[in-house]
């Protein structure tokens, strides 16, 4: 038991100081080797560098600058989006339940089956594609602060929809069940919101990709983000009252027609930035060097 | 340049200890000194300061058996360093003339 208490102390120690430089980090876990301190005092004075290194980050404006620009809204964009997609694809697949598959050989059916699961994929591509990006523009902007950010990130995007609830919980019985009304919704946002966000922030830490890689990617998911923008904009409201898409009826005093109106649209251009910032400062990054070449 | 006091305690402990300078030996040096402990942030983040000021150079040193195979954070105190030191004792003791506790 002893032993155990041992191990969980220094365990905690190590897991606490990878919030330091690596050279910073041998250093200090080797002078407390030397010094012989023990578990829960290495945990201490780890926790106390670790706290000033921490404070030392937040003198500075970038973090504050991540925690206003990305953390706070795209935090909470991504909180909704999960939400009401978690919940649109188990409303979706319960219907598939029910689908007749003897009728697939009318085209009209076909477009019933294949529309909607394309349109889940895509949304959900495009959910792990906004995390990641917001996971990388994080990372640059936090730097030594960024797993205090990635943190907040995370408490946003979980709790941003504490207390709401999705239309389509209304019609359908499945939502009364624990798996579907709470653990799914919670799997979607750790698979596809908070991995991929972590990916970013490693993407951009280790430099992981190429600009060509990283600009390719910028690129596709500004399409996909085209391609989904109605899906964010329902999300917002959590699908409630509108479907696919929030509108205000146009002149012609008739819904989904060409002329009504999308009141919610700027929600993807604040959804983009991140994307943006990575295309803009990819491209931006290369113009140096070309110039120094020639 | 003014120091603050935690600063001079390390570079006067840094230039004790010269070849032999780094963190855990200072952090030695400065609780036997001081008879209070010195914990581990007060004593790394000072470093980078001192560093930052010019006052210090550090520098990653060989791995050795006793730190479990890892390398210490050595400390040499440069000249900037050491004027600065000196300024700071020399302060101490115009500021200390004839007062009781320093007659001794």
């Amino acid at each position: 038991m002893g032993k155990v208490m041992i191990q969980t102390g220094w365990w905690l120690a190590d897991v606490v100081s990878q919030l330091l430089e690596p050279h910073e980090r041998d250093a200090v876990r080797g002078d407390l080797a030397e010094c012989g301190a023990g578990e829960w005092r290495a945990l201490r004075e780890v926790l106390g560098l670790v706290a000033r290194r921490q404070a030392a980050c937040w003198m500075d404006w970038r973090p504050w600058l991540a925690v206003i620009a990305i953390v706070l809204p795209i935090g909470l964009m991504l909180s909704h989006a999960s939400r009401w997609w978690a919940d649109d694809a188990v409303y979706t697949t319960l219907q598939y339940r029910l689908f007749d598959l003897s009728r697939l050989v009318q085209l009209g059916w076909r477009s019933d089956l294949f529309l909607p699961m394309w349109a889940a994929v895509t949304c959900g591509v495009s959910l792990a594609g906004w995390s990641w990006a917001s996971g990388y523009v994080l990372a640059s902007l936090s730097q030594r602060a960024v797993w205090v950010t990635v943190a907040l990130f995370a408490l946003v995007v979980f709790l941003g929809t504490l207390g709401t609830t999705t239309i389509v919980r209304a019609h359908s019985a499945a939502f009364a069940e624990h798996f579907f009304a709470v653990v799914f919704p919670r799997l979607i946002r750790v698979g596809l919101v908070l991995l991929p966000a972590i990916w970013g922030v490693h993407s951009y830490r280790h430099a992981s990709l190429s600009r060509l890689t990283l600009s390719m990617s910028a690129v596709a998911l500004l399409l996909l983000t085209v391609l989904t923008a109605t899906f964010l904009e329902g999300s917002m409201t959590l699908g409630r009252g509108f479907f696919p898409s929030p509108l205000e009826i146009g002149a012609d005093r008739l819904g989904a027609t060409a002329d009504d109106l999308r009141p919610l649209w700027p929600i993807s251009l604040v959804m983009l930035w991140p994307t943006a910032s990575i295309l803009i400062t990819t491209l931006w990054r290369r113009a140096p060097l070309s110039s120094s070449r020639s | 340049m003014i120091l603050g006091e935690f600063e001079y305690l390390m570079l006067t402990a840094a230039a004790r200890l010269g070849d032999e300078a780094y963190g855990a030996a200072i952090r030695q040096e400065i609780e036997d000194a001081t008879s209070s402990p010195c914990s581990i942030g007060a004593l790394y983040t000072t470093l980078d300061r001192l560093e930052r000021k010019g006052l210090i150079k550090t520098w990653m040193g060989e791995p050795t058996p006793e730190r479990g195979g890892r390398p210490k954070r050595m400390v040499r105190v440069t000249a900037k360093g050491v004027d600065a030191a000196s300024s700071f004792y020399s302060a101490v003791r115009r500021v200390s003339r004839g007062v009781a506790w320093a007659k001794s």
